[in-house]
């Protein structure tokens, strides 16, 4: 049975359900509760977008606030997860990674390489990331790119409440350390998800929209922002196909190179920071392995090679929006030799 | 009128042990002893001492003094001369505490500070002769030395190092207790306890299961440390020529309530208490163990070793602080303009009640 | 406190238990070293030997409940944990019978089943880790203790000073064991360590701080046996320093020229094998016969343990590419 809740609520959802379910699935973070050692109440914010909001009180004692250590507390949720527990622990904003990175990418991503497949880490690593909040250069970045890089981390990225619930589950059922990524700019959206407990596979796509003529391939927010677009150019008699990659690591290839091999036209969607991102990633990949269907150059549309303006002015034009996609499709589309 | 040299010796780990851990002794930290230090310094300065022989250390005392001296210059020079015992190998054990002392004495210091606990100043004392010593308190059982704010304590020690108070009215000697198995021998200044521990490990004592027999220089009622024990039930002061003994057993019908150790005040059975003459030789009753000098365990020794513990009244010449204060009142030593007659140096009057 | 000295008593058995132990740490070390040069081992070494009553005398007080995180310097302290000898060595010949599939190498030896969480390649990864251990204990219940090793450089880490303060925060059964044997590669701890003693930092982090011989086994494993015990009894974490050298270098092929001749010292005067042989031998609770036999029992196991190594296969191409994921 589905009905319309929130992004933030449905990954809400999604912890408590697996909460209820599993009793060493553990939360942890900075003000996940909110209030420790305070003289007012306790579960204050529940997050600082309030994500965790309810779960302090509804399962006493597995929601543990922390101090501002991350390198200690992420540590210790890997550690934990490799000593039986399924912690869920959040990095506040992925722009705090440069603090504890050492724990999540060569503590957390090698052990069960560098153990000889004999550790298990299932740990999740929540995080926001995004522009468009007016939050600055140290609050605002994508970085997903530098987690992709990793081998030994899972990459999650949802852009919609359905698959924020269904992905954040698998995310805490899932055997290896799992980067979460929430789009702080997508909280507030409201989408249809059903009540029951479900998993979506990571490494699976969802063709958000089918189309002959040109493959978007986005992430994220993108997604929305290409759907956007794409309703645009459908006026305009031109067709795209919109695929949400859902996650970067694992990735799904297929149903790029299946689109791509269709439509011959590709552009690439990606909010994050041009050089060595998931554009370029993309990019790479279609032309190793689709070169033949290929009958255009690959566009790329995304962020400046800049940090984050802080000014409305400044970072709307930082966030790559509909009409430069709509620009790109354009530029692929009419594209000859 | 010669130099007036003093000596001061700082443990650097002297709080640091498993009493720490397993009740709740005191943390004192090295910036607090190095502290201590300076606002001596600046005592001994006021009162005419000319040199400080200071025992150097990797714990960070003797460097901070250091630091602290190399701000100063250029500045108002009111502090001695200071010169860092330095040019031996730290061992980081007792032996640097005696090996630096042994270095003062022969420097011809008139008085030896020592900064630590019961453990420091015992080690000071072995080391000391005659020389004149004074404890202050910074490590865990303190009850040899004097809890006693550090300026205070430099201006009795530079006025008895300058020879301004004579240290014969104001130092005396303590008594001692010497614990010997065969050729191995350790001085302890309070207490000599007999455990059934099999090895020294990490040397205190805390645990009153493991206690045989205890023998006391001194037991004062408020003392902290093993000597409280018999300090409730047959106090013995500094100043009386005897001192006492008495079984220690779990079962014993006499049951006292003592602090053995900061934080930690716990029943212990005692039995057949009897003084110590000054010079008679116990035996100890244990077939093997370890015997701890001042709450650390020393010596072990084995079935057939027979150690004994003998009361010796040649122990250090200890400076008693109030009363060095008090007869600088009475002589007006620290009135400016001095009074007629009140000179460094200047040998003993009939306001001492005697003369020369 | 009744009691304590009942638990810290060692039989016979026990001792000569910790005596090999220390012995196999002592000969595994000085044959690596041996090994080392003659070019057959890959990558880099770092070698505990001297400072083995400290990984001895911690675990000699631990079970299978219990966790540690350890070091580069980890060889010591997986063999105090019961890692196996013979997988050790292959892993550090770099061979498919070692203890990770030749796929870690001597700074990443792990054995979770024996609570051995690995040695570490990142100075300070292992604090954090052993907080989240710790906590895994405390949550389910179990009574176990985690301990992280560390060393002086270790302690100057944020990861470490974040880790303590988290522990007391959350009163995790912790136990954080700095290894100060003087040394971060060629930097002096009393240059690089602000406080001069580590033990001085617990304060600051809400627990206590006791500094201990680290040459001396029983004075180790006394303290170790009262922070354990704290630890399990819902007490909270405890740092202990222990104070000693390093025999050999930061790692094999290290000159070694920043040091003055402390070693030829320590290894006559303060040496804890031998310390702990005149100790037991003196008290009568075990005779040098005993001791003999243990060397010689201990020698044997290295020696196969080398024999193994370097008969054993290597790694299969294939192997390159597996255990990334459980299921990617």
């Amino acid at each position: 049975m589905a009905r319309t809740i929130t992004y933030r609520e449905a990954i809400n959802e999604a912890l408590a359900q697996e909460m209820e379910r599993d009793e060493t699935v553990i939360v942890m973070g900075e003000d996940n509760a909110g209030g420790e050692g305070s003289p007012g109440e306790m579960d204050a914010w529940g997050g600082v977008l309030g994500v965790t909001k309810g779960l302090y009180h509804r399962f006493p004692g597995r929601v543990l606030d922390t101090p501002i250590s991350e390198s200690a507390f992420i540590g210790a949720a890997i550690g934990a997860a490799t000593a039986g527990m399924r912690p869920v622990a959040e990095l506040m904003f992925v722009d705090f990674m440069g603090v504890c990175f050492d724990q999540i990418y060569n503590q957390a991503a090698k052990f069960r390489y560098m153990f000889g497949g004999k550790a298990v880490t299932p740990v999740v690593i929540r995080t926001m990331y995004g522009a468009g909040l007016r939050a600055a250069a140290q609050h605002s970045q994508c970085l997903y790119p530098l987690f992709t890089h990793v081998p030994g981390l899972k990459v999650v990225l949802p852009a919609t409440p359905y698959d924020a619930k269904g992905l954040m589950t698998q995310a805490i059922r899932d055997n290896d350390p799992v980067m979460f990524f929430e789009h702080k700019a997508l909280y507030d959206l409201a989408g249809p998800v059903p009540e029951e407990s479900y998993a979506l596979p990571f490494g699976e796509a969802n063709v958000m929209r089918e189309g002959g003529d040109v493959t978007i391939v986005a992430l994220g927010r993108m997604v929305h922002t290409s759907l956007e677009a794409a309703q645009q150019l459908a006026a305009a008699g031109v067709e795209c196909e919109v695929i949400d990659l859902r996650t970067t690591s694992p990735l799904d290839e297929d149903t790029v190179l299946e689109s791509v091999e269709g439509t011959g036209r590709l552009v690439v969607v990606d909010e994050a920071n041009p050089r060595c991102s998931v554009a370029t990633d993309i990019s790479a990949l279609v032309a190793q392995k689709a070169f033949g269907s290929l009958r255009a150059p690959v566009e790329m549309v995304t962020a400046p090679h800049t940090p984050v303006p802080f000014s409305n002015a400044l970072e709307d034009i930082y966030i790559p929006d509909a009409q430069r996609i709509v620009n790109a499709v354009k530029l692929v589309a009419e594209w000859t030799r | 009128m010669s130099d007036a040299v003093v000596g001061v010796v700082a443990n650097p780990l002297s709080g640091r042990d498993i009493r720490r851990l397993v009740t709740q002794a005191s943390v004192f930290p090295t910036a607090e002893k190095a502290n201590m230090i300076q606002r001596m310094l600046t005592a001994f300065g006021a009162v005419g001492v000319q040199r400080v022989l200071l025992s150097t250390d990797l714990g960070g005392i003797s460097s901070a003094v250091f630091r602290a001296i190399e701000r100063r210059r250029g500045q108002d020079g009111r502090w001695p001369e200071v010169e860092f015992l330095d040019g031996q190998p730290i061992r980081q054990t007792a032996q640097d505490t005696v090996d630096a002392v042994r270095r003062m004495v022969a420097a011809g210091a008139q008085m030896i500070v020592c900064l630590g606990g019961d453990g420091t100043a015992r080690v000071t004392a072995s080391a000391a002769g005659d020389v004149p010593m004074l404890a202050l308190s910074t490590g865990t059982n303190n009850t040899f030395p004097a809890v006693r704010e550090a300026t205070v304590a430099g201006l009795a020690a530079g006025l008895v190092a300058t020879g301004t108070v004579p240290a014969d009215g104001v130092a005396t000697r303590a008594k001692l207790l010497e614990a010997r198995v065969g050729d191995r021998a350790e001085t302890a200044l309070i207490d000599v306890a007999v455990s059934t521990e099999r090895h020294v490990g990490s040397r205190a004592v805390w645990d009153p299961a493991t206690l045989t027999q205890l023998f006391c220089a001194f037991a004062e009622p408020d003392a902290i440390g093993l000597s409280s024990i018999l300090g409730q039930l047959f106090p013995v002061s500094r100043r009386e020529t005897h001192g006492v003994t008495a079984r220690i057993a779990a079962g014993a019908a006499q049951q006292v309530l003592a602090p053995i150790a900061p934080g930690l005040v716990v029943p212990v059975g005692v039995s057949e208490i009897e003084p110590m003459q000054p010079g008679s030789v116990h035996s100890v009753g244990a077939r093997a163990g370890v015997i701890a000098v001042d709450g650390e365990r020393e010596l072990t020794f084995e079935p057939g070793e027979q150690p004994t513990v003998q009361l010796r009244a040649d122990g250090p010449l200890c400076v008693d602080v109030p009363a060095v204060l008090a007869a600088s009142a009475r002589l007006g030593l620290l009135r400016r303009p001095p009074m007629p007659g009140a000179q460094p140096g200047f040998p003993r009057t009939d306001r001492l009640g005697g003369a020369t | 406190m009744t009691g304590t000295v009942e638990r810290r008593a060692l039989t016979r058995e026990q001792l000569l238990s910790v005596y090999r132990t220390m012995r196999a740490i002592r000969e595994f070390e000085e044959r690596v070293h041996a090994e080392f040069a003659t070019g057959e081992i890959p990558g880099f070494v770092h070698l505990y030997a001297g400072e083995e009553a400290s990984a001895v005398g911690v675990c000699s007080n631990l079970d299978d409940r219990d966790t540690i995180a350890s070091t580069h310097r980890g060889h010591g302290h997986c063999i105090a944990k019961g890692v196996d000898v013979s997988e050790m060595m292959a892993e550090i010949y770099g061979r498919r019978t070692g203890s990770c599939h030749g796929k870690g190498g001597s700074m990443h030896i792990a054995d979770l089943s024996k609570g051995m969480l690995g040695a570490n390649g990142i100075v300070g990864g292992g604090p954090p880790l052993i907080c989240g251990t710790a906590l895994a204990a405390k949550l389910k219940g179990t009574g176990g203790v985690s301990v992280a090793f560390f060393g002086d450089g270790a302690s100057n880490q944020g990861t470490t000073l974040e880790s303590m303060n988290l522990a007391s925060v959350w009163s995790l059964p912790a136990i954080f064991v700095a290894e100060n044997n003087g040394y971060a590669e060629t930097t002096s701890s009393t240059w690089s360590v602000a406080s001069d003693n580590i033990a001085d930092r617990a304060a600051g982090f809400g627990m206590p701080g006791v500094i201990v011989d680290g040459f001396d086994f029983f004075a180790v494993h006394e303290a170790a046996s009262e922070a354990i015990a704290r630890a399990r009894e819902g007490g909270g974490p405890t740092l202990l320093e222990m104070k000693f050298t390093r025999y050999f270098g930061h790692f094999e092929g290290d000159q070694q020229t920043y040091r003055a001749g402390e070693v030829e010292h320590a290894r006559a005067e303060l040496d804890c094998l031998k310390r702990f042989a005149d100790r037991v031998t003196e008290t009568g609770e075990l005779t040098q016969a005993d001791l003999d036999v243990a060397d010689a029992e201990v020698a044997a196991t290295i020696d196969r343990a080398v024999d193994e190594a370097k008969a054993a296969p290597l790694p299969a191409e294939a192997d390159l590419l597996t255990d990334v994921y459980v299921r990617y």
